[in-house]
């Protein structure tokens, strides 16, 4: 996906503009986050669940090299051909092979959050395939040209109206404003492409180590049908996705439908092993993995391991008032919210993504709602000082800080400069709150009154009061 | 390519290395413990919450109400795997509460046009969660809760079990192509957060609880 | 009723005075407030003039370098024992949680950092959970709705020492508003930086204050009630923004001078 994170200001400031975006926002974390909150108040076991799967994940991570090797080692024995991609432009090549070696001409595409990463459709119709999305969301936003604004509902911005008029132009169905009719028409048309294609390509929610199984968690089966009836089966995963063993599987089922969207348990789970067995009467001929490492390996070796923990959920975006008030498409990139803030720098390079850490109060409710205990804000801080590190802030902003540390070094010049302030602003405001305040102040007067400084500090007052011993 | 490989286990060795053994200290917030009571009750209950709809057998007494379901969603075929012989009689039985006629998985899934009911014995189902388990093992087909317009699982009570750790243990060892958990007719809620059913899988799922 | 560390409960208890950069500047009165409610419940007042800043926006815009500066001096600033109260959630947090991140490759600071972060508390948490007020004696009077500030209750745990105290209140007519818990907009440099979203966010925290019907919104932090009264004096709605500290101390004055 093309990257456009530092120009989250202005996208989020249009988003901002967008009433039916605004709309569709509050309306669907509202949802997500009510169900969530309704699930996690009936399971008491969801705390000890959440330190659980943390636990497992970190396990996993620290020793990522032992695992992952075994997971391919056990895809392989069951038929499955184990690709890896160092990069987006190695995977995109890869994608494009398989195709072209599996004569693949319609590829029925299920969810891929890193699919998006590594642009795979753009790859495979480069090559000459034809790639539909069968998410339905996905499938809607394939029809608009557009990217997915939400992690598991990317059509969160699009109103039925829009939707039916999409319908309407690409698929040549009458326009109605029945979400159910809209629904079977995706149905009707869908079905076709899965009956007829070559290859199912589908994310990975989980990848079993101890099995070499690769676990897809879905609502609407579109999941199902393309690792089922296609001759060819290809899964993108990144490789931060290993678990080490299916017994570990059900505390992530417990947290992830529920963090998601508040159901106990999605529609479908699929856990999908191997290539079609001798006598089964379906299932692919050909499965293919494509583990991406794309970044990850490098976030393993630092600080950042834990943000490697993340199930996709999308809790974090829902929870988060900046995503509320902006949506996705401001991120500018794959992930959004809390998530994106971190994962967009580390994947794509912290110069190309530098206002994203900046765009959070640091409030702290995704942590509250991860399932994972992945520390967001610990991790948003810390990327802002990576940032002043590497020299990604402002001479302004630099300038600003040294001037007021050094106010701050001595107390009596502090003293002074507030007592000179008071005078001023009494004398300019009269008692009143300020206006108007020259940029970079400007931002809060434009909507809102700040005080103008007190006549005299505390500090002097405390000195009259008490003496000056304190 | 052997060379990207390596070269990434390269990269996950100096990041992971000298870490030890994977921690042996006991993990919290395992199974969570069963609860008190029929395991039956509460699948019928986990099932409904995730949008089933639960019959209960012998099979002469849910057929009536069985074959008023699939009228009411207009199906006209239904089918069954070939070896699967619960699932063959229920059908069979059910076509003269019709119009209903038998077809077969391949014919439905050269697609054919007609609304379709798909039977098939479940392998196991899980109280705690309301879901059927169907695997490929053994060279059993997954069509009918694939493709079906409407899924009618039959369970026999035996095969339920209270939770998911149990419905996982048995296939784990040495996992088939596929596992597959169903539990509730397919969802969306893509367009504007409202819950749709009838995605791509079945509209409706229906559960026959035997025994 | 819980002590720190050699206190006689029988005696004056000795309480260092962490007033704010922001309150010192602007608001005074909350710093006076302070110090007048934790006298009434025995407390001596100490007040280390050498203070200045816990460095809390410079750590939060990455800014460390400085940041570490104003926390050595911090450090150096109080005593070495008896608790620092403050009227502060977020810099109460920062001591707390922030420190203790800006010395991680200093043991001796980091040490020091710890010590000081066991034996600092916001005015309200000290209040009840050490020296078990259950009644503030305040004699002031309104329907006051109260913002819990992101630091007070996610960075130090705080939710309901406000609360018991405000409803212990005889002339408050406490009243929860909705979404209490949801951020402000303010986030220190966040509110400069990204102002469009923040006064998105300040607008539904008002509509919400304002659907309590409440005069008065109340709040441990400063900052937050700066925000949130500044959008409500530009606007001119009838609700002052009020810090907790004021409303303890009493005398309903309509001293808002956060606002």
């Amino acid at each position: 996906m093309e990257l456009n994170a530092n120009a989250f200001g202005r996208n989020a400031r249009k988003a901002l503009l967008d009433k039916t975006l605004q709309e569709a926002l509050g309306r669907t974390t509202g949802r997500f986050l009510a169900h969530r909150d309704a699930a996690v108040a009936a399971f008491p076991e969801f705390e000890a669940t959440r330190e659980r799967a943390s636990r497992i994940k970190r396990d996993a991570l620290d020793h990522l090299d032992t695992y992952l090797a075994r997971f391919i080692e056990e895809a392989e024995k069951r038929g499955a051909i184990v690709h890896v991609a160092r990069d987006a432009a190695q995977a995109r090549e890869i994608a494009a092979r398989i195709a072209r070696d599996e004569g693949v001409t319609l590829a029925v595409k299920s969810k891929s959050m890193a699919s998006e990463e590594i642009s795979f459709n753009e790859a495979l119709q480069g090559a000459g395939v034809t790639v539909v999305e069968s998410d339905l969301g996905e499938f809607i936003i394939q029809l608009a040209g557009e990217a997915p604004s939400h992690i598991i509902a990317p059509a969160v911005h699009k109103t039925r109206e829009q939707i039916s008029r999409l319908f309407e132009r690409h698929l040549g169905e009458p326009r109605t404003d029945s979400i159910p009719e809209l629904v079977r028409m995706a149905r009707r048309h869908l079905r076709a492409k899965f009956l007829s294609a070559g290859m199912g390509v589908s994310g990975g929610n989980f990848l079993v180590a101890d099995t070499g199984s690769v676990v897809l968690v879905t609502n609407e089966g579109n999941g199902r049908m393309g690792t089922v009836l296609p001759r060819v089966h290809l899964a993108v995963v990144g490789i931060e996705k290993v678990i080490p063993r299916m017994s570990d599987l059900p505390a992530f089922l417990r947290l992830l439908p529920r963090s998601a969207s508040g159901q106990v348990i999605s529609s479908y789970v699929s856990i999908v092993t191997g290539t079609r067995r001798a006598g089964d009467p379906e299932g692919p001929e050909r499965m293919h993995i494509l583990l991406l490492d794309c970044g990850r390996s490098a976030i393993l070796e630092g600080k950042y391991r834990e943000i490697l923990k993340c199930v996709r959920c999308a809790a974090c975006l829902n929870v988060c008032p900046v995503y509320q008030s902006v949506g996705g498409h401001a991120y500018g990139w794959v992930y959004s919210g809390p998530i994106g803030a971190v994962l967009t720098p580390l994947l794509v390079g912290l110069p190309e993504a530098a206002a994203l850490p900046d765009a959070s109060t640091l409030c702290g409710a995704c942590a509250d709602v991860c399932p994972v205990k992945i520390p967001l804000p610990d991790f948003l801080l810390e990327l802002r000082s990576d940032a002043r590190e590497q020299g990604l802030k402002t001479p302004g902003e630099i300038a600003a800080m040294k001037g007021y540390a050094g106010v701050m070094k001595r107390a009596g010049l502090l003293e002074a400069i507030e007592r000179i302030a008071g005078v001023l602003g009494q004398f300019f405001t009269k008692g009143k709150g300020i206006g108007g305040l020259p940029y970079p102040f400007s931002g809060w007067t434009e909507r809102r009154d700040f005080p103008a400084p007190a006549a005299q500090p505390f500090r002097k007052q405390w000195k009259i009061k008490r003496g000056a011993r304190g | 390519m052997v060379n990207e490989r390596e070269s990434l286990f390269r990269r996950l060795s100096a990041a992971c290395g000298g870490r030890g053994a994977a921690a042996e200290e006991p993990l919290p917030g395992g199974a969570p413990m069963a609860p008190e009571g029929d395991r039956l009750a509460r699948f019928a209950e986990t099932f409904t919450a995730a949008g089933g709809f639960l019959l209960r057998g012998p099979v002469e007494a849910a057929v009536s109400d069985l074959g008023e379901m699939l009228r009411a969603e207009g199906v006209t075929a239904l089918f069954f795997p070939e070896d699967d012989a619960a699932a063959r009689e229920i059908a069979e039985a059910l076509v003269p509460f019709g119009p209903f006629h038998l077809t077969t998985g391949a014919e439905v899934r050269g697609g054919s046009a007609a609304v379709t009911a798909g039977f098939r014995s479940a392998e196991a189902a899980i109280a705690e969660t309301g879901t059927i388990v169907e695997t490929s093992a053994g060279g059993k087909t997954l069509l009918p809760g694939l493709i079906a317009d409407v899924h009618v699982s039959i369970v026999p009570a035996a095969l339920v079990v209270a939770r998911t750790e149990e419905a996982l243990a048995a296939f784990a060892a040495d996992p088939p192509r596929n596992i597959s958990f169903l539990s509730g007719p397919s969802k969306t809620g893509d367009i504007e957060q409202t819950l749709t059913v009838g995605a791509h899988g079945p509209k409706k799922a229906i559960a026959l609880l035997l025994g | 009723m819980t002590y720190t560390t050699g206190m006689d409960p029988k005696g004056p208890i000795p309480v260092s005075l962490f007033f704010t950069c922001l309150a010192d500047a602007f608001s005074p009165g909350v710093c006076t407030a302070t110090v007048e409610v934790l006298e009434r419940f025995g407390a001596t007042v100490r007040v280390p003039l050498s203070q200045t800043c816990c460095g809390q926006p410079a750590f939060n815009s990455g800014n460390r370098k400085e940041a570490r500066a104003m926390a050595r001096k911090f450090l150096l600033s109080f005593p070495d024992d008896g608790p620092i109260v403050t009227p502060s959630g977020s810099c109460a947090a920062m001591v707390k949680h922030g420190y203790p991140v800006l010395f991680r490759d200093e043991p001796r600071m980091l040490a020091r950092a710890r010590a000081v972060g066991e034996r600092i508390y916001e005015l309200s948490q000290f209040l009840v959970d050490v020296l078990g007020v259950t009644d503030p004696k305040s004699d002031f009077s309104g329907k006051v709705t109260y913002h819990d500030s992101c630091h007070l209750r996610r960075g130090l745990g705080v939710i309901e020492a406000p609360r018991k105290l405000l409803r212990a209140v005889p002339g408050v007519e406490f009243v929860e508003m909705e979404e209490s818990d949801r951020c402000c907009g303010f986030g220190g440099v966040f509110s400069l930086k990204y102002p469009q979203i923040s006064c998105r966010m300040t607008e539904r925290k008002v509509e919400r204050i304002l659907a309590t019907g409440a005069s008065y919104v109340t709040s441990g932090d400063l900052g937050c009630l700066l925000n949130i009264g500044g959008l409500i004096s530009r606007i001119g709605y009838p609700v002052k923004a009020i810090h907790l500290a004021e409303i303890l101390a009493g005398k309903n004055a309509g001293r808002g001078d956060a606002g």
